[in-house]
């Protein structure tokens, strides 16, 4: 579903990631982890279609990133750590402009169990200026959502949320991985990693660490130790620096 | 204590300057400081040093005096101390949103906590103002060197506006902390503007009273030029009641307005007597509560910074609410329709196809009832409407997509989720520049209309400029007009794609001659490329008229002429359109804009 091979991408001198290779299927959560400055969100902007890569293949859906970007761009939905959103259009005209652009005939149809889902029907006339930092996250995972994505990037997902929109959140997750989903996703919070994630990968200095399933990459660091967990696991692997 | 406000002071600005310089290694910020300094140069410092006016002020300092300028200035002094008792009364009349005192969120954060007296606070936040008073000072210097009607010379000219600039800065805050204590006193804005207002009346009504009553209004000699109405001026504004009333503000002026070095000296003494009151006034608001009003301002100064760093003016933005959509937007079609449909919604909701029905209406209405005839007067009014509004359909093509930025450079911020989008990058741009387009091609049109409806040619042009002849002329001008915006717009939006960290540095935070020279580089550019952009259509246009006009007519030959400028505006507007979305598609606004 996502195919990466050899990804690098470079700012003039500096590498912000190199030669990064990995697959996720569908149903499989990867999560993105590292130091800051790792080059996670560099990473999923390639994977996206935001940034160009400076080297390497992206496939996305079976459809080549670079070579047909509207086909592979079709299959996936990117949801930033920042709700990005028009200030002019209320919750019910976003998803109508985004049903337009993706071309989802009678999008009211999934539009609306989609606002009950998310617990913002009752927000549908309204404008982002008046939704809380929460409604406005689930604004635009609606949006993201709408076109039916078979691949998901979601960057530092749980961002601003409470505790309730983050149990909601994580929820939602799952529930699209379920259902046939690809998702990669980016944080710093590895609880997170730990409920929802079925794979990881580690970065440091735009470099893979560590990939694998949560039980392989604990077992690669664990030294022989039991019940190790996920953040001395991560700090053993990035040697508890940035550099 | 202020000894260490002091040191926060000079360090930020030491800093400030340093990393100014340091930043000129960028060729972008080098080249617009270049650029800037010679704007500079060539506008103010040449007239300094070798201009007309930079030899006259020297020799001021010396010469003696001119007569003339020695009658022209108590009218000056006169005027400009109305023109400071007016800006002092709409400090309290209409007073400032912002609080008295305004502290960063930085220096609220430290300093309200800190164990410092509310007066170190206040001398902290007026020393603070020095700085741009100064600088101000000296900007102000450069403009005013030029005016021929004043004495002095560069020296007191910048000390006169510093004694001007900082003795109004107190006042304001003095209002403003006033103001803060009637407030906390219960007395509501209302009340205060009443009373002020009736104040004002009582003093106009008594000065009319004594202007009417001592002089009886000018006399025929006092009209009869400018010098005898200059001196009756002079005298009603220095004479009774506003005499008095504009008394400090003329000693405030003194120094700025100073014949010559001992004129300044003298002048001096009065005018910081005047300061020296304002400062114990505004130390004796020292108990009003300021530091709300701060938070707040700080707060929300943050805000509108930060939504500069990203692109986002919050300047001047109207109170966003829900509207009905311009149009049903089908859930399929074309995807370019989705943006006009989108950058319609944020436009100002009048601009919509029933405004612009109603106006053709009214011009159609216009035209049949107020400008038929053939009176002199009708004739005049008909060429008068007709070339305003030509004119002003020049300014709409001209700048109009200056100011109708409903387009990719208002949707920058949101240049992640646009890129994610399943389109084309052309196609993409298509849609954000069909906004402005149509706004603008709609004023165009409006403009044309009324022009070819009111022009009449006079009968030496009736010949050339039959009806027919004026109809092909307008629709022309009616069909060009879309794509001329649009080859505008994409010369302005492509500047943000090719340009990006430029058009960034350049609309973002911050000032400097750097930024100002970065904007005059982008101006000249845009015209230059539109020059040869139009020079392609216009070389057709004329060249076609004339081979063609005697042979196929005058009519034929406009018509054939337009569509070759269209075929060619279509063409170069289209191989754009192509280009920029290759280049919106590579677009990486994050590698741009990294340090």
């Amino acid at each position: 579903m996502i195919e990466v091979s050899g990804l690098a991408k470079r700012y003039g001198a500096f590498t912000a990631v190199r030669d990064l290779s990995f697959t996720v299927q569908p149903g499989e959560v990867l999560g993105l982890v590292g130091p800051n400055g790792a080059g996670k969100t560099s990473t999923l902007r390639c994977l996206a279609g935001i940034i160009p890569a400076s080297a390497g293949t992206i496939r996305v859906a079976g459809q080549d990133l670079a070579a047909d970007p509207v086909a592979a761009k079709r299959a996936l939905a990117f949801f930033p750590d920042e709700p990005r959103l028009f200030d002019y259009l209320t919750v019910r005209q976003h998803l109508n402009f985004v049903a337009r652009i993706y071309g989802v005939a009678d999008h009211e149809d999934i539009a609306e169990p989609l606002l009950e889902e998310l617990e913002i029907a009752d927000k549908a006339d309204q404008l982002p200026g008046e939704l809380s930092r929460g409604m406005k996250q689930k604004l635009a995972i609606a949006c993201g959502l709408l076109h039916s994505p078979r691949v998901m990037f979601f960057d530092e997902p749980l961002t601003g949320l409470d505790p309730l929109g983050i149990r909601r959140m994580k929820d939602s997750i799952l529930k699209r991985s379920r259902d046939g989903a690809a998702i990669v996703l980016s944080s710093h919070l590895l609880h997170l990693l730990e409920e929802v994630c079925s794979h990881v990968l580690i970065l440091k200095k735009g470099e893979k660490i560590a990939h694998g399933t949560l039980a392989e990459v604990s077992a690669q660091f664990a030294n022989g130790e039991t019940g190790v967990s996920l953040e001395e696991i991560f700090i053993r692997a990035t040697g508890g620096s940035e550099n | 204590m202020i000894r260490a406000l002091l040191y926060l002071r000079l360090t930020s600005l030491r800093n400030l300057v340093v990393s100014r310089i340091k930043r000129l290694r960028q060729p972008k910020y080098l080249f617009g400081a270049l650029a800037g300094a010679a704007y500079f140069y060539f506008i103010f410092f040449r007239q300094i040093n070798s201009g007309a006016t930079g030899r006259a002020a020297k020799k001021l300092a010396t010469a003696p005096l001119p007569t003339d300028l020695a009658t022209t200035l108590p009218l000056v002094a006169a005027l400009g101390a109305l023109a400071l008792l007016g800006v002092v009364l709409l400090a309290w009349i209409i007073p400032s949103d912002k609080p008295g005192l305004r502290f960063t969120e930085a220096e609220a954060a430290f300093l309200f906590p800190a164990p410092v007296t509310r007066r170190t606070l206040i001398n902290f936040k007026l020393l603070g103002s020095q700085f741009s008073i100064l600088f101000t000072s000296l900007f102000f210097t450069l403009i005013s060197n030029r005016w021929s009607f004043l004495g002095g010379n560069a020296l007191t000219h910048a000390l006169g506006w510093w004694v001007v600039l900082s003795t109004l800065n107190l006042h304001f805050t003095g209002a403003a902390l006033t103001i803060g204590h009637l407030v906390e006193r219960g007395v509501s804005p209302l009340r205060r503007r009443l009373t002020l207002l009736a104040g004002l009346l009582i003093a106009v009504a008594l000065t009319l009273a004594w202007v009417w009553g001592d002089i009886q209004g000018p006399a025929a000699a006092d009209v009869a030029g400018v010098a005898p109405f200059s001196h009756y001026v002079t005298g009603v504004l220095n004479g009774g009641l506003l005499g008095l009333l504009l008394w400090p503000f003329k000693l405030v002026l003194g120094p700025f307005l100073a014949l010559d070095t001992r004129g300044f000296l003298l002048a001096l003494g009065p005018a910081f007597l005047v300061m020296l009151v304002h400062y114990r006034w505004v130390l004796r608001m020292e108990s009003v509560s300021f530091e709300e009003a701060s938070l707040v301002h700080a707060e929300k100064r943050a805000a509108t910074v930060a939504a500069l760093r990203e692109g986002r003016s919050t300047l001047g933005r109207p109170v966003v609410k829900a509207r009905t959509a311009p149009f049903y937007l089908a859930d399929t079609g074309r995807p370019e329709l989705a943006f006009l449909w989108k950058n319609l919604l944020s436009t100002a909701p009048y601009l919509n196809i029933r405004t612009f029905a109603v106006l053709v209406g009214l011009i159609l209405v216009a035209n049949k009832w107020f400008l038929l005839g053939s009176g002199t007067d009708v004739r005049a009014l008909r060429l008068v409407v007709s070339f305003t509004t030509l004119i002003g359909a020049g300014y709409i093509l001209l700048f109009g997509p200056h100011l109708a930025r409903q387009d990719l450079r208002s949707d920058l911020p949101n240049a992640d989720i646009l890129k994610t989008y399943p389109i084309p990058g052309w196609q993409l741009l298509l849609g954000q520049l069909l906004t402005p387009v149509v706004i603008l091609t709609g004023l165009v049109w409006l403009a044309v209309l009324t022009a070819a409806l009111a022009f009449e040619p006079n009968r030496a042009l009736a010949a050339t400029f039959t009806p027919a002849v004026r109809v092909v002329i307008a629709l022309s001008i009616a069909a060009v007009a879309p794509l001329l915006c649009a080859l505008q717009l994409l010369v302005l939006n492509g500047a943000t794609l090719i340009f990006p960290a430029w058009f960034h540095s350049a609309r973002g935070h911050g000032g400097g001659i750097e930024v100002m020279g970065q904007r005059l580089i982008f101006f000249v550019g845009q015209l230059l490329v539109m020059l040869a952009a139009l020079l392609p259509a216009a070389l057709a246009a004329f060249a076609l008229i004339f081979a063609s006009l005697w042979l196929i007519g005058v009519l034929a030959a406009v018509a054939l002429a337009t569509t070759a400028v269209l075929v060619i505006l279509a063409t170069e507007v289209g191989l754009t359109l192509w280009w920029l979305g290759e280049r919106f598609e590579k677009f990486d606004l994050s590698a741009e804009l990294r340090p």
